[in-house]
């Protein structure tokens, strides 16, 4: 995971080319100028997929975080006032968690034409209402607890005890969800770039999968091995590098998990 | 509790299905003249047409008639196809209600195959690497690994069929097109399928193991019943209920999946549909496809949440 942020951080320093920029012929094996070959524009594919580390990476996390603030605040604000907003905001979160995220991803692309900011805006609105059902959990036990009944009798507001009582208690938990999100937010992210649905002037993962799949010839050569491949590989690293980054946070929390393993 | 929960979900789907085309930039009209000449419109032109489509009342009133256009079925025109999109994804759904089923099918015989001997033999070597294999399996995004499948056994191999449904034109009588029709099922649905196995297995395979303490399978076991009776008859069937229920939720996976599934495989269904309908701007379609995906899905998560406890005669009062 760490090493495909670094890559991506640097994909300007050592991209040896512009992914967008015509450096060869089209449809170019890999050789030593084209560690990877190049696509049928004669763009480079490496630095095209360092790039689309960074352009990924970037989208699934603000989207992620975005949704993570979301639903932390609104689980905390839930559980610790209880009453009508606790029963308003929960059943938003059913409502929010019956629909499925992938139509409703692809109609709002659709509608707004590609733009990233539309893109993290709309895959945060599907990743919040899981955080916020499990922190407002976190908080009714914890609300229960002496230390922060304390604070609440010395004159604690909500955000005070946010802040510095159910943050810190609930943050692993937190932790571990928010990298569970970025990955459902890379998947949701590539596959909407693999439909088209995203930013196209970027070279992004799943972008890079779009234009290799509907080029008409790509099942002619072999130019699908250093092409087609590389991009998908490098999604599916990065949501299983996130999915096990994930599985070593829980077994701490969820009693469930450390039972079997 | 539950029951209007749903009914909450299916209004603000439809609210939503209403409101989010209005609220995004562009409109209608401009798209329609875009289409035509748009040097002869004058705004005259513009208005009568905003008028000829009720574009110019309060959208209360708009809002009442989309609503009494969907209970009569109404789901507008479609602008490719010339025809209502009722129509057009009547014809569509069967294909991905077939493509779907048979995924279904496939993934849990395998998921819960594998995740009874996973759990029967936890910790060992088999259930260690089963684990990671389906792990795996669960995060390997559907829109990489169809295009590859589909270079491998069609492009390659020439095994299967390249994309559609069924071969057109084709006339070798009812065996013969049924053949066809499975011909061109088996690598969609497999690929579906062998994605979507991997809840199957983990749900199984944790019911399982929470079954496994029991004191019943304790006696079966001192009483020297047979393991392979123990292990399916006892162990398994009171693990199959929450993994019953899973799989009525795992047809939402399915359903969503099948949009990426229907593009590579240029299967005829909804999902292919959807995806044809953006290229070509055809909102209503869009549209349509959205609502009934959507709709099935509600309806399935519903049952499931239903018949679970009728399903477990332990919770019957």
């Amino acid at each position: 995971m760490g090493t495909f942020g670094f890559l991506g951080l640097l994909a300007p320093l050592i991209a040896p080319y512009d992914p967008h920029a015509i450096s060869g012929a089209s449809l170019l094996s890999p050789s030593l100028h084209h560690l990877l070959g190049t696509n049928d524009l004669g763009q480079d594919v490496l630095s095209q997929l360092l790039f689309g580390a960074r352009e990924s990476l970037l989208v699934a996390l603000a989207a992620s975080s975005l949704g993570t603030v979301v639903g932390v605040v609104l689980g905390a604000w839930a559980g610790l006032r209880g009453g009508a907003i606790d029963v308003v905001a929960m059943r938003t979160v059913d409502v929010a968690l019956a629909m499925p995220a992938l139509p409703l991803l692809i109609v709002v692309a659709a509608l707004a034409g590609p733009n990233d900011l539309v893109v993290v805006l709309a895959v945060a609105s599907v990743t919040w209402p899981p955080i916020a059902r499990i922190v407002r959990g976190q908080v009714l036990s914890l609300r229960s607890r002496g230390f922060v009944g304390a604070a609440r009798g010395f004159g604690g507001g909500s955000l005070y005890v946010t802040r510095r009582h159910v943050a810190p208690a609930a943050g692993p938990l937190i932790a571990s969800q928010f990298v569970d999100v970025a990955g459902t937010a890379i998947v949701l992210y590539s596959g909407l770039a693999f439909l088209g649905l995203a930013n196209a002037s970027t070279s992004s993962w799943g972008g890079i999968l779009n234009r290799a799949a509907t080029y008409p010839g790509i099942y002619d050569s072999l130019a699908w091995t250093w092409w087609l491949v590389p991009a998908g590989l490098s999604i599916t690293l990065a949501v299983l590098g996130f999915a096990l980054l994930g599985l070593g946070m829980e077994p701490g929390f969820n009693p469930r998990w450390a039972r079997f393993s | 509790m539950r029951a209007s929960s749903y009914v909450l979900a299916l209004l603000v789907l439809l609210t939503l299905n209403f409101f989010l085309p209005r609220v995004m930039p562009g409109d209608p009209i401009s798209l329609l003249i875009e289409l035509g000449s748009p040097v002869f419109v004058t705004p005259g032109t513009r208005l009568a047409l905003a008028h000829y489509y009720g574009l110019d009342r309060p959208l209360v009133v708009q809002f009442g008639r989309y609503l009494t256009g969907l209970l009569h079925g109404d789901l507008g025109i479609s602008v490719t196809y010339n025809r209502p999109v009722t129509r057009v994804i009547g014809e569509r759904l069967p294909w991905t209600l077939l493509l779907v089923g048979t995924a279904l099918a496939l993934a849990t015989a395998m998921g819960w195959l594998a995740g009874i001997h996973s759990a029967w033999r936890r910790g060992r070597h088999s259930d260690r690497g089963l684990l990671v294999v389906f792990l795996a399996l669960g995060n390997l995004p559907v829109f990489f690994i169809a295009p590859v499948v589909l270079l491998v056994f069609a492009v390659k191999l020439h095994w299967f069929p390249l994309a559609g449904g069924a071969t057109p034109f084709a006339t070798s009588g009812r065996i013969g097109r049924v053949a066809d029709v499975l011909d061109h099922l088996v690598l969609p649905a497999t690929v579906l399928g062998v994605l979507v196995s991997s809840s199957s297995f983990l749900v199984m395979r944790g019911s399982m193991v929470a079954e496994i303490g029991s004191d019943y399978l304790l006696l079966g076991h001192a009483k020297g019943l047979p393991d392979r009776r123990l292990k399916y008859r006892y162990a398994a069937r009171n693990a199959l209920l929450p993994a019953a229920t899973a799989a009525a939720l795992q047809v939402g996976q399915m359903v969503t999946s099948s949009v990426f599934i229907e593009t590579v495989f240029a299967y005829p269904g909804l999902g292919k549909l959807m995806f044809d309908s953006i290229g070509s701007r055809d909102y209503p379609v869009l549209q349509g496809c959205f609502l009934i995906l959507t709709a099935i899905v509600l309806t399935l998560n519903f049952l499931a949440d239903l018949v679970y406890p009728r399903l477990d005669p332990r919770v019957r009062p």
